[in-house]
């Protein structure tokens, strides 16, 4: 389908599209023509992803300044996802066009994922392949060896042109690579600056280690979408933060004490390396070309605009002071360690009594990473797992040196309240999130950040601290009600139900959330999901529920399958669930809201009819960081701790929801079982909140059943695909009617506001703004004003 | 055997099985086992053989091959499990005391960076050397300090104060950080007592029974809204405020302690800047008024040297002075601080455990 937005003709690689696809690009457009930030929210599974690259492809297309694409997703599935869309979008528009486009799309992941030694790719943890990678491939080794297989071919081929043009996806690289005997990996590595859309996970933007060496060369005009991103500021903050354990002290001292042996080695046969080093450090050159290179041990931690640009300080310039200063640090550390009382402390409050006690100033401690780094080049080490450990307390000892604000020491030496074998940690972690985003906004002029769920819109910008040109929830446009909303406040005996502290473990409560969980066993056809807030009070709740003999009524009718921290075995425990959805009555999954279950596992058609929240799924708030986080947050932003809290709880408890319905031939029922949701309504995603009547708000459990078992019924109704169209899809013809439409409208509006607000043209107005609620008020299943407008439109054919 | 190796650290770091190298007790029969060092030979052993063996008087070492004349007043807890790195440090104070140039007395980075590598290395022969370079080691320390007592008397001081700063600094910064909490507990209570308040007198009208019921308690929600939202906004437009205006202040001022650099000479300004010239009125050199000509043409007036023009500027002085200045706006601008991030950091700090930390703070960290 070919239409145009403003003056740019976009392709769309489907006959039909929906009515939020068309708005979601218009704004799209809009925020790339004015240069700037966005934050869209669109509703899960009404196709966020090939809107958005269908309109930005379109767009790098038409415009002469080709602005490059760099699409971050979360997981590998939403990455192999987006890059089978991009294949299916280019290959249409290459139908169309009647030729194929200068065209080069790839995907990013891990070397273990795209590794084809022998060998290496057969090992499990990736930190292992990277180090092995690492010690086959690395500069120095290169140098040693007679050129072999893999890596080694690509020095022969041209730099920009290691792969032909056309969208890859990882499946496709890996097998060009096996067929040509070049490295997938390094292949889409040197690749990047000559693609026109990279598809790769957050972290290589926003993880300094990594994103210093994978993303540096990207030019700023590039457009940088963050897809999925209601969690982005998490990833922020771990990005930026670390913890240390007794156990990997110990191990860096080792590692400290190899280091040394391998210095006195080095200086008995090959002195001059190390005087070369030396000397280079003296003269103040870092590596920095060598630096850049894939190989390199560890990136510096830090983010690219804190570093310093000056020579490595004198004290640690020698091998073997740099050493002894590692060692001072780390038993400094220990020492430390040892404490037997929670200790928070800022940073500049930490280097102040570790010069007091060490000598150890700030200066050198911001140069261990990068000196750390140089000296295990010069020493030409190639087991590089053993100096993992090292290398965390080197990362640690620059963040702690670099960064005064926004950051916080909290040694914990007990893992819970009441453990008595100390296992001491000491977390160095970030406060604010909008440290580590601060230099994508910076450097990239057009950063959108899109979800499912990402209400509300301003918490966004507010936490990470930037300005939006757009910002905009879409509604969902269904020609029936697809989705039923409910919040059940109270059980049958009208006894209000929450997950409330202290409540949540009283008889009556455990008991009424029980029965609600068996009567929707029994309606509802094949597979149900249940949240609970923590894994804890799960763990509780189904105890009791076992005594009250509520899971053994459940058990006549589903399946009860449990999700577990163990993600093992939690897999078998999904495969399962999805058969017994497929076959017979279908199953019960138990899972926990902010679990590996409830972000990224779809429960699409028969796998989830119903979604049952029992309880808000608030933090656990006793957790010194988010206590240390909220008062940050409090001071710096202005964000109450109540108002971030339950912010988070919403914006899982919208992920939760959201996954149970993967599109609009869809169908589910979404339950919402806590009197707290009452006050939190506002908060969920517009999409939802507007599904939701009046009268589904504040339910008892038989009044839920009721409303349930007649949604079901109504859904059992054969509904042909042909009545969506105009209403919820828009052929071409619609889409210009709609189009159309619009421009009525907009010249009426210019005509009226000419005419002023005397002559009646002001009414005109006002009525388009009120349009939506009119729309609302219309009835069940008229949901907005495109929908309406359909329908009108209908009565004149 | 990695394995292996690990556990027998384990074993040895665990404090549990720690034994005194003089008198063999252990942990097990004397749970109050604290082992002491002498700076002099660094030979651990626990405190009840100091007690037995230095009350006396300085006696030599126990420890067998050392025999070094140690006094009771020396003994003191080792800082660091590893007495190598323990005697490391005390060397690096010593040094430290005599070695203490700053930064900014060095012309160029370089150099201060070979300063900093001389002395790490002298640092490093003290430690490690053989005796001859600690010979040598110890005589260059003995020559500098006799050589720049003063500049290392100087430093000393100058270096005092710095930590004086920092002090006084991190003391201010927290007093902001509980001014703000209680800043802001009061708020909430008062937010609190208005919505109570509002709902007191809904009832009370629903009580009294005129109007709709309806009518009132939508009304009254609608008040409290308004009201909590209308706060918000305030709160917010505040925050803005101080947001701009006053962080960079407080980082500045961060930046004057930390150096002090003397600025150029400028020429004495009385006003301090300020532009005297009038910014509303121009003056003119005579104004027609029939009232003044008197004054104009009576000799009288100005035989004394006044000058008519001296009168005009006052007149226009004081006619236009206090214009364009609003008693509201300078008093808003007042009202709280900024929260940089330094102080949401501090205060995370305290809501992280803070309270444990200041008791610590009392006694020694460990």
């Amino acid at each position: 389908m070919k239409f145009n937005i403003g003056d740019l003709p976009v392709l769309f690689p489907y006959p039909r599209i929906y009515p939020e696809q068309y708005d979601y690009m218009c704004d799209l457009k809009k925020t790339l023509d004015a240069g700037g930030h966005c934050v869209l929210e669109m509703p899960s599974g009404t196709g966020k992803t090939v809107s958005l690259l269908s309109l930005i492809v379109a767009y790098q297309q038409y415009y002469p300044e080709h602005r490059k694409l760099i699409y971050c997703s979360r997981t590998m599935s939403e990455i192999e996802k987006a890059l089978a869309e991009l294949k299916a979008l280019m290959k249409y528009r290459a139908d169309q066009l009647g030729y194929v486009e200068e065209f080069r799309g790839m995907g990013l992941t891990s070397r273990k994922n795209l590794c084809l030694h022998p060998s290496v790719k057969r090992e499990k943890s990736g930190a292992v392949v990277d180090a092995r990678c690492r010690s086959l491939t690395a500069g120095f080794v290169k140098e040693k060896k007679d050129r072999g297989e893999d890596v080694n071919n690509l020095d022969l081929l041209e730099p920009h042109n290691l792969i032909p043009n056309g969208v890859w996806t990882l499946d496709g690289i890996m097998k060009y690579g096996e067929e040509h005997k070049q490295c997938p990996y390094f292949t889409s590595r040197r690749m990047m600056t000559f693609c026109n859309v990279i598809i790769y996970s957050y972290h290589y933007l926003l993880d300094p280690k990594i994103a210093e060496r994978v993303s540096k060369e990207l030019s700023n005009d590039c457009i940088v979408v963050f897809d999925e991103a209601h969690n982005i500021d998490n990833v922020c903050i771990e990005s930026l933060s670390t913890d240390i354990t007794e156990e990997s002290l110990r191990r860096a001292t080792r590692g400290a004490q190899n280091l040394e042996t391998k210095i006195s080695d080095m200086k008995d046969s090959d002195a001059d390396k190390l005087r070369a080093e030396y000397d280079s450090l003296v003269a103040g050159l870092r590596g920095a070309q060598e630096d850049r290179d894939e190989d390199a041990f560890m990136a510096n931690p830090a983010l690219p605009d804190d570093l310093l640009k000056e020579a490595i300080p004198g004290n640690i310039r020698r091998a073997e002071h740099f050493v002894a200063f590692l060692k001072r640090f780390i038993e400094y550390l220990k020492t430390r360690m040892k404490v037997r009382q929670v200790i928070s402390e800022t940073p500049p409050s930490f280097l102040a009594h570790l010069r007091e006690y060490t000598h150890i100033e700030k200066k050198p401690l911001r140069f261990c990473a990068e000196r750390l780094t140089s000296l295990v080049r010069t020493l030409e080490l190639t087991n590089i797992e053993d100096y993992q450990p090292l290398q965390e307390v080197a990362t640690f000892a620059t963040l702690v040196a670099t960064y005064e604000k926004g950051f916080l020491l909290i040694l914990e030496p007990y893992e819970t309240e009441t453990a008595e074998v100390p296992n001491p940690v000491l977390h160095f972690t970030c406060l604010d999130a909008a440290i580590a985003m601060k230099p994508v906004f910076d450097r990239f002029s057009t950063v959108i950040i899109t979800s499912g769920t990402i209400s509300p819109l301003e918490m966004y910008p507010k936490m990470l601290n930037f300005e939006t040109v757009v910002q905009e929830s879409y509604p969902m446009t269904l020609a029936r009600r697809s989705f039923l909303p409910m919040i059940v406040t109270r059980g049958s005996d009208q006894v209000a139900i929450s997950s409330g502290f202290q409540v949540r473990n009283e008889p009556s409560v455990v008991r009424n959330y029980g029965n609600l969980l068996t009567e929707f066993s029994k309606l509802t056809p094949d597979g149900m999901v249940v949240f609970f807030p923590s894994y804890l009070y799960m763990e509780s709740i189904i105890s009791m529920w076992q005594g009250m003999g509520i899971l053994d009524e459940v058990w006549k009718y589903k399946l009860i399958l449990v999700e577990t921290p163990d993600a093992q075995e939690t897999s078998l425990a999904l495969e399962t669930y999805r058969t017994a959805c497929c076959n017979g009555r279908g199953a019960i999954l138990l899972c926990v809201a902010r679990g590996k279950v409830s972000e990224g596992i779809d429960f699409d058609h028969q796998y989830g009819r119903t979604v049952l929240c029992i309880g808000v799924p608030f933090q656990y708030t006793e957790s010194r960081i988010l206590k240390a986080r909220l008062e940050f947050l409090r001071e710096t932003y202005r964000i109450k701790e109540n108002d971030f809290l339950s912010f988070d709880a919403m914006r899982h408890a919208a992920q939760c929801l959201g996954r149970v319905l993967r599109g609009k031939d869809d169908y589910g029922i979404m339950v919402l079982a806590d009197k707290r949701f009452l006050r939190k309504r506002t908060q969920l995603p517009k999409w939802i909140n507007e599904a939701i009547l009046d009268a589904e708000v504040d339910l008892s459990t038989d009044m839920a059943v009721g409303t349930a078992k007649k949604f079901l019924r109504t859904m059992a109704q054969p509904f042909p695909s042909l009545d969506q169209d105009g209403v919820s899809t828009w052929r071409i013809e619609d889409l210009e009617a709609h189009k159309e439409k619009m421009e009525n409208e907009s010249i009426r509006q210019l005509r009226a506001e000419m005419e002023g607000i005397e002559n009646g043209g002001g009414k005109e107005v006002v009525q388009n703004g009120n349009g939506k609620e009119e729309a609302q008020h219309m009835g069940d299943d008229a949901f907005d004003d495109a929908e309406a407008e359909a329908e009108m439109m209908k009565l004149d054919h | 055997m990695s394995r292996l190796k690990s556990q027998s650290t384990a074993l040895t770091d665990d404090p549990l099985n720690d034994i005194c190298p003089v008198c063999k007790s252990n942990r097990y029969l004397n749970p109050t086992l604290q082992f002491l060092i002498n700076p002099e030979c660094y030979h651990k052993m626990c405190s009840t053989c100091v007690d037995r063996i230095f009350t006396s008087g300085p006696a030599s070492c126990p420890v067998v091959g050392c025999g070094k004349t140690l006094r009771k007043k020396g003994f003191h807890k080792a800082f660091f499990a590893d007495l190598k790195i323990e005697r490391e440090c005390d060397i690096r104070k010593r040094v430290g005391a005599v070695f203490n140039r700053r930064e900014d007395e060095f012309e160029s980075l370089s150099s201060w960076n070979d300063y900093l590598e001389m002395v790490e290395g002298l640092i490093f022969d003290l430690v490690e050397g053989t005796m001859k370079e600690k010979a040598k080691a110890e005589e260059t320390l003995r020559a500098h300090r006799a050589a720049n007592a003063k500049e290392i008397e100087d430093n000393k001081r100058a270096g005092l104060e710095a930590k004086d700063v920092e002090l006084q600094r991190e003391r201010e910064e927290k007093e902001a950080v509980r001014q703000r909490r209680l800043a802001i507990l009061r708020e909430q209570e008062e937010d609190k007592l208005d919505v109570e308040k509002e709902r007191r007198e809904m009832l009370e009208r629903l009580a009294r029974g005129d109007g709709d019921a309806n009518a009132i308690t939508k009304h009254a929600q609608k008040v409290i809204l308004k009201k909590s939202s209308a706060r918000r906004n305030l709160a917010e437009s505040n925050f803005a405020d101080t947001a701009n205006g006053s962080a960079p202040s407080n980082l500045s001022i961060r930046g004057l302690k930390k150096k002090v650099a003397p600025k150029a000479e400028l020429a004495y300004d009385p006003f301090g800047g300020l532009d005297l010239k009038p910014a509303r009125y121009t003056l003119q050199s005579s104004y027609e008024n029939e009232w003044l000509d008197n004054a104009k043409n009576n000799t009288l007036h100005m035989a004394g040297g006044y000058s008519m023009n001296e009168y005009y500027s006052r007149t226009m002085f004081e006619a236009f002075s206090g214009l364009g200045i609003f008693i509201g706006d300078q008093v808003v601008e007042k009202s709280l601080p900024a929260a940089p991030a330094t102080i949401g950091t501090v205060g995370a700090a305290e809501a992280a455990g803070g309270r444990l930390r200041q008791e610590m703070n009392t006694d020694d960290v460990f």
